[in-house]
């Protein structure tokens, strides 16, 4: 997702499309851009990081033109680099263009451009609508037929803005598959990937559809079919909402949001290619220690990690707090220290990762920010592809961690030969049924959980148990708890409780409990003697459980029944429970759940 | 009408619809509906106009809908609300909203206690309504519903009509030929579909309550009044009363010497409180007279109604379980361990009965007194 902002008017339209791409910074901030056409020709200053920092270092107040465009980009195809953010221009710089979406027919395009003496000067998709317009342009066509004509040539998705020296009282835009619309202002006008780009300045607006071309200038504009080029008579829509609601995609917060994002999230990890989970998992296979680094909500995906490697490769990998690694990590040549974060900015993991590289220790990170420092410090990068997370708590981008880890450690069993290939085939199948399992989970179950959390919302004093892989899980939904609701909860293994916590046991503190299935025997067994160990000193207990015949137990004085599920991927269906158990108790006590207190969204600092 | 924190139900969506920019509704009315007619009138008063169409037989909300194609624009969108929904705060600004964002037709979806009642929602990450399953028994969802209140084109009128105004059906074309965009409403919610329900909403209401209202013009003398109170026009209130917030009492109204009035009581205009009565969590509709020496506790009386001296409304069970009913002879569970009795309008009870918890006296029934001498009255 990227944002696109384009101004037309007679005024300098510099500061109003920086705002327009810092509206927009919700679909993406890893680089920014702008180009603005002045008497002298087109001006692009662009580079990677904040649209803040970009317009500091770039000096974007030092522009000055009336007609231009900008955008601001999370990377999808070449790295996070000054080459490829957006404005991309033509050979003779003549051209400029914003693009949104992906050219699935790029490398082809391509191809034919180089052929015809096109160079390019970035890896990215959208390039080659420069190229190919300027192309036509070179063969004798309008700005506008050129445009016209590239856009029948391109595959895949895009919303893309233009302007040209050439006609340099216009933008040219289009739209297919992804968003884009037109705000009217007062002899000026604008376009945007939403009216966030132009909130400040209008209410009124064109919402162009698929397949749709416009021409606009500060006076009008005008809408066209990209097929036979027949005008389109489009409404006028006058918006009267609030901008916030727009980013939320019409979800009441962005926590919300990036919970039903999950299948997607997941979905996306289970894209990676093969080749390099085999290349990560071997690297732990072979080193002689492996460390799981993370902190926070990662220290927790991590520790679920090691879990995963004990059960499927039989491999210890121990999970280490990044804050406390350099103290209790000893790490020489030969061992590899795998990183996880969602910034790659997380000063602590940093940290970590430059005293293993200082100690010829081998890195890996899985991590969802391309172009960040960490994807860029260590020795192989897999990118999660979780996308954007606004909200500071932690979802869709810890889930899709710990379905990376179970990936590589699934390869890495099949390379220590613990699990047989068909082995490893039922495990890929039950994760590839992951991300419709969480959309269907997510429609059933949510208001059973809304109602549990209703129920429970003003209990504030919180133990949460659970046993093997449930023991990540109860430490993450405890996180949860404690960073959205704000109350006390504290995870832990159950077996633990008896020595010692368990003198805390009273009417007060409620005990929250994460069963497994109960075709997961083994723990099934254990965890029902640590409820007994908490009902036989008066405990009150909230179970969370895959089992029907436990639905009227005694065992618990509130339950959650959740459906039927492998036991393999089971961990991971009772987080997304727990996160929206969060998400409720947090609405319910009516917190600032994107924003909680305190909080940020990456820890950059010491 | 129903009535819920001193007003119809419709008092409070009608002026939630004028506060969301609305300036004209339709009303569509069945055959009883010649009191709302009554009531709101052109809709002068409330500032906003009403136009009222009858439905000849109450056919469900499809048929109802189809009585209004007349007054839609082709091209328009519009709001349609059901008047058995009940929010705490504006739900219609916020449905408006949603269809601003997204300007594809929109369906305000609620998470409620129990989801098996209403249409079950399925939706996908953009918050596009995938399907819609009507009173999915026995299956055990916990999905989103539909919250009775929806932003729809003009051509829905044509989806019903293939359709016989089947409204899921209908929903279902919606569906696969523009979409249709959920907007989830987290704030309270409450389809009225029980009685005991009315008591749920007028909770919900008097809970946003925050400063007590007390109409000058009222006679009141060595009574207490304590939290929020809405006291209207011409009430007179003897001495030695406790009146406890929040609670309503209508215009008109005469509350007795040493009446407790306890919490969430909602008195409609023109109530008669007896001596010693004490009122508890009840709504009173309007017009009725509760004798002297009266318990009514979660309860609700309708327009009206005689009660006569020493009625107890008897609201636990002797073993608190929950309170069960019967409606045309099905046993209902109401999930509320305390609940009193249900009495139709133009009711008359005769004096000294003890009513059943979850006991429902219907319109226009006549109790003679509960005497223990002579053993027959008539």
């Amino acid at each position: 997702m990227c944002g696109i902002s384009g101004v037309v008017s007679s005024q300098n339209v510099v500061s109003r499309l920086q705002s327009g791409i810092q509206n927009l910074e919700y679909r993406g901030y890893d680089s920014c851009g702008m180009a603005v056409l002045n008497g002298s020709g087109t001006v692009v200053r662009k580079n990677i990081g904040y649209v803040a920092e970009v317009a500091e270092r770039e000096k974007f107040s030092s522009l000055t033109g009336s007609v231009g465009i900008a955008h601001t980009r999370w990377a999808t195809h070449g790295g996070v680099t000054q080459q490829n953010a957006h404005p991309h221009l033509s050979c003779d710089g003549r051209i400029a263009i914003v693009h949104n979406g992906i050219i699935s027919n790029y490398l082809k395009l391509k191809k034919y451009l180089e052929g015809q003496k096109h160079v390019f000067t970035s890896e990215t998709d959208s390039e080659v609508v420069a190229h190919l317009i300027e192309e036509y342009v070179n063969n004798g066509r309008t700005i506008e037929a050129a445009f016209v004509e590239a856009l029948r040539e391109l595959e895949g998705s895009f919303a893309i803005a233009l302007v040209s020296v050439n006609d340099p009282n216009r933008i040219y835009c289009a739209k297919h598959e992804s968003p884009l619309i037109i705000g009217l202002g007062e002899n000026e006008n604008y376009v945007g990937s939403d009216f966030n780009a132009f909130i400040e300045h209008t209410k009124s607006s064109v919402i162009l559809d698929d397949g749709e071309f416009a021409i606009v200038s500060n006076e009008g504009y005008s809408v066209k079919k990209i097929k036979n080029g027949e005008p389109v008579l489009k409404k006028v829509t006058i918006i009267e909402w609030d901008a916030e609601m727009a980013k939320k995609g019409g979800f009441p917060h962005f926590m919300l949001k990036e919970i039903h994002e999950q299948p997607d999230s997941v979905a996306n990890v289970l894209a990676i290619e093969e080749k390099k989970i085999v290349e990560l998992a071997r690297m732990i296979v072979e080193a002689k220690h492996s460390y799981l680094v993370g902190v926070g909500t990662t220290y927790y995906a991590a520790l679920f990690g090691q879990y995963q490697f004990a059960e499927l490769a039989g491999i210890m990998a121990p999970a280490v707090s990044s804050d406390e690694a350099l103290e209790s990590a000893p790490m020489s040549e030969g061992d590899f220290i795998l990183a996880v974060s969602q910034s790659g900015e997380t000063y602590d993991t940093l940290r970590v990762l430059r005293t293993a590289k200082k100690n010829r220790v081998k890195t890996a990170a899985i991590v969802n920010v391309i172009g960040s420092t960490m994807s860029r410090m260590v020795d192989i990068a897999v990118m999660q592809g979780s996308g954007p997370e606004i909200c500071v708590i932690s979802t869709k981008v810890a889930i899709a961690q710990m379905v990376s880890l179970m990936r590589v450690a699934i390869e890495a069993g099949v390379i220590t030969k613990k699990i047989s290939q068909a082995k490893k085939r039922e495990y890929m199948k039950q994760l590839g049924s992951l991300p419709e399992l969480i959309g269907t989970f997510l429609n059933e179950n949510s208001a059973f959980i809304h109602n549990l959390a209703t129920r429970q919302a003003h209990q504030n004093n919180w133990l949460f148990l659970g046993r093997g892989k449930y023991y990540p899980m109860a430490l993450e939904a405890a996180l949860k708890v404690k960073e959205v609701a704000y109350h006390h909860a504290e995870g832990m293994p159950a077996g633990f409780l008896k020595h010692g916590t368990i003198a805390l046991i009273d009417e007060k503190i409620r005990t929250m409990v994460f069963l497994p299935p109960e075709s997961d025997k083994g723990l099934y067994g254990m965890i029902m003697s640590s409820i007994e160990e908490v009902n036989a000193r008066g405990g009150s207990i909230v179970g969370i459980h895959f089992s029907k015949s436990l639905k009227n137990s005694k065992l618990f004085s509130d339950q959650l029944c959740l459906p039927k599920t492998h036991p393999f991927i089971a961990p991971i269906i009772t987080l997304v429970a727990a996160q929206l158990y969060s998400y409720f108790v947090a609405t319910a006590l009516g917190r600032n759940v994107d924003k909680p207190r305190a909080l940020a969204k990456s820890v950059t600092v010491a | 009408m129903l009535h819920v924190a001193g007003r119809p139900l419709l008092y409070r969506t009608i002026n939630m619809l004028r506060d969301s920019g609305f300036s004209e509704v339709f009303l569509v009315i069945g055959p009883k509906g010649d009191k709302v007619k009554e009531y709101f009138g052109n809709g002068e008063n409330l500032d906003i106009s009403l136009s009222y169409v009858f439905q000849k037989k109450q056919d469900g909300i499809g048929d109802a809908l189809l009585q209004a194609e007349k007054w839609i624009n082709p091209g328009e969108h519009f709001l349609l609300v059901y008047s058995d929904v009940v929010t705490d705060e504006n739900i219609f600004a916020s449905v408006l909203q949603s269809f601003g964002v997204s300007n594809v037709p929109v369906a305000g979806i609620v998470l409620p206690t129990q989801s098996s009642a209403f249409g079950n929602v399925y939706m996908d990450k953009n918050m596009g309504i995938t399907k819609i399953v009507e009173n999915p028994a026995g299956k055990g969802t916990g999905n989103y519903v539909l919250g009775g209140v929806f932003v729809l084109p003009y051509a829905f009128f044509s989806y019903l009509k293939k359709v016989n105004g089947n409204m899921t059906k209908a929903l279902a074309s919606l569906i696969s030929n523009e979409g249709l965009k959920a907007s989830i409403w987290e704030k309270g919610w409450i389809d009225i579909g029980y009685p005991w329900d009315i008591l749920s909403a007028n909770r919900m209401i008097m809970d946003t309550w925050k400063t007590s209202s007390v109409h000058q013009n009222i006679v009141v003398k060595d009574a207490k009044l304590k939290g929020p109170v809405f006291i209207e026009e011409g009430v007179e209130i003897r001495s030695g009363a406790i009146i406890q917030g929040p609670s309503f009492i209508g215009r008109g109204s005469y509350i007795g010497n040493n009446v407790l009035i306890r919490k969430y009581s909602s008195l409609g205009p023109e109530s008669t409180v007896g001596f010693g009565v004490e009122l508890k969590n009840c709504v009173l509709f309007g017009k009725s007279r509760i004798g002297r020496l009266s318990f009514i506790g979660d309860s609700v009386i309708g327009m009206n109604v005689d009660i006569g001296s020493g009625t107890m409304t008897i609201n636990c069970n002797i073993d608190k379980a929950v309170v069960k009913t019967k409606i045309n002879r099905t046993e209902l569970n109401t999930g509320m361990s305390k609940l009193g009795a249900f009495v139709g309008d133009n009711s008359v009870l005769g004096c000294g009965h003890n009513l059943k918890p979850g006991s429902i006296i219907k319109n226009g029934v006549v109790v003679p007194h509960h005497l223990t001498f002579p053993k027959e009255v008539r």
